[in-house]
């Protein structure tokens, strides 16, 4: 019965080492990191990962340990300690370690993401002419890109629904704003994840590597309808990007009689 | 071992999980009759003798099955003369032209990327078809059935090898091709309808889903064969491509989401439900006007009739089709000025009278009761003498038991009255659905039917269906010439335009209120 009980407790390591060993290779792991910020934002992921994961195995191994050891019928009485000083040290010391060193492992790699000091300044889009504006509301994503003055405010804004294209290769910097409640711009792919918080002007910026359709989400409960908030970021080469910005400004004018050459 | 009962809450908590983990029955499985033609009474639809009815109701329901199926098989009857000219409407895919069929594919082959890689890498059983894709599921694993057999055999002769590479080759040329040009069945649509549609349209397109109660505006409902947004003049109904871009747009400013996310093809095919659901909800009011209590029941040809009269209306969609021939003109002073002096003319094109002088949407025609209706004004006096006097019996100190009690009445009925006065009052405008309406706020620059000027011509033009907004282009003057021409509908456009505007620039500035780097 001992043994069994030991047993049943050692699986829960076993298991759980197990389901991260092979969740890559079922696709239950991470999407591809394609953002010039993901994998350093990964590394951060992975360093945690490990120190907890070292810390469950061992704690667990203990614990079946102390059931196989300890687990026997034994009608005498238990003796009394009262505590070891050493071994509280150890443990307060240990996890304090960890905690400062992860607190400043992170430190450089959120400036770099979130502070808008360390903002991208060379490219064409900077924090004081980002690329647009991505507005949350309940329950829809929209894209604003200036008109050809570099205006958001005028009559020729191009407005696109549920679809954030960008150019590849280029830091990209908008301005995230929300109509309503709280949302959260989430981008798996690029390791990316902002709230939207109403009545503020939030920064972000972001630098696509690979070309391809990303999956843009809603990663706040927003209300009833959280979940049709996913729309897609599109990343490309930057003269298709260009291209498609001037075909949009040109569409903007459109006068209904290309629908009609369509059906013909 | 030696205590069975202490297992009892476990085996109870397997059972738990084993029937929870159960699908429950799906739901909107069956059409139900329009409940304002049987059972609201308020509706302007309904109908007192059907409503008492019950072999009528069954009759009607039949008829409506008859034509368009039920949630798990919908399809079109076909009349004898489709038929022959070999019409189906049941075929979405035929409609469409070839360069949407091209881009169709094209689309299938990004959407279906993870389904054709495995067939490509001959891997043809972790081939998954998309849930709510039957048909596809049941070609596909009908279609590699053989090859699987095959396959799980134990040895395998050289001649039976080469016949299972032949095999093979041959599911990765048609397996491909079957994917890349799946389009979805009504079947399926109607599957893909229940999923993202249904709780908020409801299952017969009635606008009347679980989630409907809690949204304003309410969820369009179909049934009368109204749409808002479309693209054509005279209340037309909406063509294919009208319905398919408030899908991929979404209602901006309404609880309706862009379904972008999905491919071409489950676009095509709910487009096709939603026509199918729209078609039936039409035919129903129609057939329940046809009724004829002395005669009873729904004869086979006054029903076939019906249903080619309200095919009829759908199949005009293109004739009025709205576009300006030559170039978007554009935004100036000038036209902005005049387009204001329009705005603000009672005789021509009179916007401000709902949409207000200022354009926040606060007209005085925005409400019912002001638009000085002779019935209300007279409910409206009569309200006013019984408020006086009542008034009279409220005030005063109270000099004994009976004194009160009179004046706590007297008290009842002025709030009773002051009540009623401020319903009549502000009783707003209703569009065709019964929902209180609001003239749009035009200076908020949130445009349903999308912001390109083109958009908004066409509301200008052929105003919003089911609304009170009205169609500029047919008002006519005293010589039956158009009181505004096309360049005065552009001007107005442009001054609506430029109110929107106008207000982005009261916008706070990011510096006032953004924080930097947080």
């Amino acid at each position: 019965m001992r043994l069994i009980a030991t047993l049943l407790f050692l699986l829960v390591p076993i298991l759980g080492v197990w389901t991260f060993w092979i969740a890559p290779e079922h696709g239950w792991w991470f999407p591809k990191s394609v953002s010039s910020y993901g994998a350093d934002i990964d590394r951060l992921f992975y360093i945690i990962l490990w120190m907890v994961g070292i810390t469950f195995v061992a704690t667990e191994v203990i614990l079946a340990w102390c059931i196989f050891r300890y687990g026997r019928k034994d009608p005498s009485k238990a003796a009394f300690t009262h505590g070891n000083h050493t071994l509280e040290m150890v443990w307060t010391a240990v996890p304090a370690v960890l905690l400062l060193f992860i607190a400043f492992s992170q430190m450089k790699v959120w400036a770099d993401v979130k502070f808008g000091d360390s903002f991208p300044k060379d490219g064409r889009f900077t924090i004081d002419e980002p690329i647009g504006e991505v507005w949350a509301s309940q329950f829809d994503w929209r894209v604003r890109y200036p008109d050809e003055d570099g205006n958001l405010e005028g009559a020729d804004v191009i407005e696109k629904a549920f679809e954030f294209t960008v150019p590849l290769g280029e830091p990209v910097v908008f301005n995230l704003r929300s109509r309503d409640v709280l949302h959260s711009f989430f981008v798996p792919n690029f390791r990316l994840k902002q709230d939207a918080v109403p009545g503020m002007v939030i920064p972000v910026w972001f630098q696509a590597d690979e070309p391809g359709e990303y999956d843009l989400i809603c990663a706040e409960l927003c209300g009833w309808g959280h979940y049709k908030m996913a729309g897609r970021v599109r990343v490309l080469p930057a003269d298709e990007y260009d291209a498609w910005l001037a075909a949009e400004r040109e569409a903007l004018y459109a006068n209904g009689t290309e629908e009609l050459e369509e059906d013909e | 071992m030696r205590h069975p009962v202490r297992l009892a809450p476990a085996l109870l908590l397997v059972a738990g999980v084993v029937t929870g983990c159960e699908n429950p029955t799906p739901p909107g499985l069956t059409y139900s009759l329009n409940a304002n033609i049987v059972e609201n009474e308020e509706s302007d639809l309904y109908n007192e003798d059907l409503a008492g009815d019950r072999t009528a109701q069954a009759q009607l329901a039949g008829a409506l099955e008859m034509l368009f199926g039920s949630p798990t098989g919908p399809g079109y009857l076909l009349p004898e003369e489709w038929i022959d000219d070999e019409y189906n409407p049941s075929w979405g895919d035929a409609e469409l032209t070839d360069d949407q069929w091209s881009e169709l594919v094209e689309d299938n082959a990004r959407a279906l990327k993870w389904q054709l890689e495995g067939i490509a890498q001959g891997n043809f059983e972790a081939v998954v078809p998309p849930r709510e894709a039957f048909d596809l599921q049941e070609a596909w694993y009908d279609y590699v059935a053989d090859w699987q057999e095959l396959r799980s055999e134990v040895e395998l002769g050289e001649a039976e090898q080469s016949e299972l590479d032949a095999l093979a080759s041959e599911i990765t040329e048609e397996g491909t091709a079957m994917f890349e040009e799946w389009y979805p069945s009504l079947r399926e649509s109607a599957e893909m309808y229940r999923q993202q549609c249904w709780h908020c349209h409801g299952a017969d397109g009635g606008g009347n889903g679980s989630t409907a109660d809690f949204l304003s505006p309410r969820p369009r409902d179909y049934r009368r064969g109204i749409f808002k947004f479309t693209a054509l003049d005279n209340k037309a109904r909406p063509r294919r491509d009208d319905l398919y871009r408030i899908l991929e747009e979404g209602i901006y400013g309404s609880a309706m989401p862009s379904f972008k996310r999905f491919s071409k093809a489950q676009l095509n095919g709910l487009v096709d439900y939603v026509r199918l659901l729209a078609i039936r909800g039409e035919t129903e009011i129609l057939l329940s006007t046809e009724y004829d209590s002395e005669i009873g029941g729904f004869p086979i040809d006054v029903v076939m009739q019906t249903y080619l009269d309200v095919w009829a209306k759908w199949d005009v969609a293109w004739d009025e089709f709205i576009s300006y021939d030559g170039e978007v003109p554009r935004i100036d002073e000038e036209s902005i000025a005049h387009g204001r002096e329009l705005f603000m003319d009672a005789k021509t094109a009179n916007c401000f009278s709902c949409h207000g002088e200022d354009g926040r949407g606060g007209g005085v025609s925005a409400f019912e009761a002001r638009a000085l209706n002779d019935e209300i004004q007279a409910e409206l006096d009569v309200i006013d003498a019984a408020l006086v006097d009542a008034k009279k019996h409220a005030g005063g100190i109270a000099k004994d038991e009976k004194h009160k009690q009179q004046r706590h009445l007297a008290l009842a009925k002025v709030e009773r009255l002051e009540k009623r006065r401020f319903d009549l009052v502000n009783e707003r405008v209703k569009d065709d659905w019964g929902n209180e309406i609001e003239p749009r706020d035009l200076t908020r620059g949130t445009f349903r039917f999308g912001r390109r000027p083109i958009d908004l011509f066409r509301r200008v033009y052929a105003g919003i269906n089911g609304t009170p907004m009205p169609s500029h282009s047919s008002l006519k003057g005293p010589d039956g010439e158009r009181l505004l021409t096309d360049e005065d509908l552009w001007d107005i456009v442009h001054y609506v335009r430029s109110l929107a505007v106008r207000e982005l620039e009261h916008a706070p500035e990011r510096g006032d209120e953004g924080a930097h780097g947080i």
